[in-house]
């Protein structure tokens, strides 16, 4: 498969799913517009020796999250450049830990904020682009939690829940435009995010996966290329489990 | 896909003919399943062969008739070669409302559509245990999941496809199988406009949110895609591939 000429957008790129659909990408000759929160000597190292490898452009871009003005900022940087946008991966966000009534609202707006408004806001932004060109893709990452739901993941599981909402709605209204929207729900993938997890939770989401292992950030990043690509033009308003089979 | 070794049963025109294409393009060899050999099959095979220079061999069976399944497991297993993928998308199709249906009608759609599958499935997976390697790709159907009127009989069909992906998946997933199925929405095959007014294909057509109808090759890219170590950690999954239905 190749993305040659493709130039693709994809947020949490420093570590874990982000870093995998990253170098996933890059090894598929598409050019990345890499964001991550702050600058990094080692990521703008490992960005150069990636964009020399596979002989494409990967730009860095930061922003927070929870900080509108620089995402705002980093979009200029992209229209400044005049280049087409043909897929968006939202992947930056957090996990929450905390069972319902150790819950306070306003962690759970401040949850909301990082995992689904700014991926929102920063979607308005990008498909703006893609609907002057009439094409593009567009991946969120929600979360088996989202569908299963998950006990001590209130604020998490809601937000990510939130993404298929989302998915479904904005598949119909961009879908005039001929832009896809799609979520992929992880289950238990090996990264900083869930390494956390306590031992018994992990136990219990790994018995009742069928595959009986965790995920590696390499197999999500590989049906994100999928949901990218022409491989999947007739794909959309779908969330899709990358989890082994839990459910 | 290279040199991987995939069968495909229902190969003679429509999605599983583009399956063949897709997956013979991307390296693969093909046992193509039809129902009875023709002329414009056998050069379909031979050209696709030369082409991408890789084996086409074309299997023939009635998917209705049991013993005929039989031996198309037996053919296929005799060739000794270790097999990576099966795709069952050989099926009929029935538009009739529920109180037009006889059970006889209904009866015909399970054979083909479920049991032939079962049948042929319980005979490949033999293999795939041994190896301790293969991904099963059934093909179900939006109607299986949207119940649309009509489509009592083929949907039921179709939805009991969808469980047995599900168990096949639960049961083999120990041998480092997967099994998951793909729901074409409206795809532009004889088919469907065999069994499909003019009128109610554009009305589904307007009620996607890509507006347009799949074509063969949407869906062959899904299968493949769903065949291919791409997919390595999905399993017992429903893959929609209806633009948005």
């Amino acid at each position: 498969m190749t993305l040659k000429g493709k130039n693709i957008v994809i947020t949490g790129c420093l570590k874990g799913i982000g870093r995998a659909t990253l170098e996933t990408f890059a090894k598929n000759h598409a050019n990345i517009w890499a964001c991550c929160q702050k600058e990094d000597q080692e990521f703008l190292d490992s960005i150069q020796k990636l964009s020399e490898q596979y002989d494409v452009k990967i730009f860095p871009l930061y922003f927070d999250l929870n900080n509108y003005d620089q995402i705002k900022q980093a979009f200029k940087q992209i229209t400044d450049s005049k280049q087409n946008i043909d897929g968006l991966v939202n992947i930056a966000g957090v996990t929450y830990n905390a069972l319902f009534h150790m819950t306070s609202i306003e962690k759970t707006r401040e949850i909301f904020e990082l995992d689904f408004h700014s991926q929102l806001y920063l979607t308005q932004l990008i498909s703006k682009l893609m609907m002057r060109k009439k094409s593009g893709s567009v991946v969120f990452i929600s979360s088996v939690t989202a569908l299963d739901g998950n006990p001590g993941q209130i604020a998490y599981s809601s937000a990510k829940a939130s993404f298929i909402g989302a998915t479904k709605t904005l598949a119909s209204e961009l879908g005039n435009y001929n832009i896809r929207v799609n979520s992929i729900a992880p289950g238990v993938i090996l990264t900083d995010m869930t390494k956390d997890l306590p031992k018994d939770k992990m136990d219990a989401l790994l018995s009742k996966s069928k595959i009986k292992r965790l995920g590696t950030p390499e197999e999500v990043a590989n049906v994100i290329l999928f949901l990218i690509s022409d491989l999947s033009a007739y794909i959309s308003g779908q969330i899709i489990r990358v989890d082994g089979g839990i459910g | 896909m290279k040199n991987k070794n995939i069968i495909v049963t229902g190969c003679a025109r429509g999605i599983g003919k583009e399956i063949v294409n897709t997956l013979s393009e991307n390296g693969a060899n093909v046992w193509a399943c039809v129902r009875k050999p023709t002329e414009d099959f056998s050069l379909f095979c031979t050209e696709l062969s030369q082409k991408h220079n890789n084996t086409i061999t074309p299997i023939y069976c009635d998917f209705i008739d049991q013993e005929q399944i039989k031996t198309a497991a037996k053919t296929i297993m005799s060739d000794k070669k270790p097999i990576h993928g099966l795709v069952n998308n050989a099926g009929i199709t029935l538009n009739r409302l529920f109180q037009m249906t006889s059970l006889e009608d209904a009866r015909k759609q399970m054979e083909v559509n479920f049991f032939a599958p079962f049948l042929f499935t319980q005979y490949i997976v033999k293999i795939m245990i041994r190896q301790k390697l293969g991904s099963i790709v059934n093909i179900s159907s939006t109607a299986a999941q949207d119940a649309n009127s009509g489509r009592g009989a083929y949907g039921s069909s179709k939805a009991a496809v969808i469980c047995l992906t599900k168990t096949i998946a639960a049961e083999l997933a120990e041998y480092n199988i997967r099994a998951n199925a793909i729901c074409p929405g409206l795809t532009q095959t004889d088919m469907v406009s065999e069994s499909m007014s003019q009128e109610i294909i554009q009305e589904t057509i307007n009620q996607t949110k890509l507006h347009r109808i799949g074509q063969p090759k949407d869906i062959s890219n899904a299968v493949m895609f769903l065949l291919s170590d791409l997919s390595s950690y999905m399993t017992g999954q429903v893959l929609r591939v209806d633009g948005g239905l």
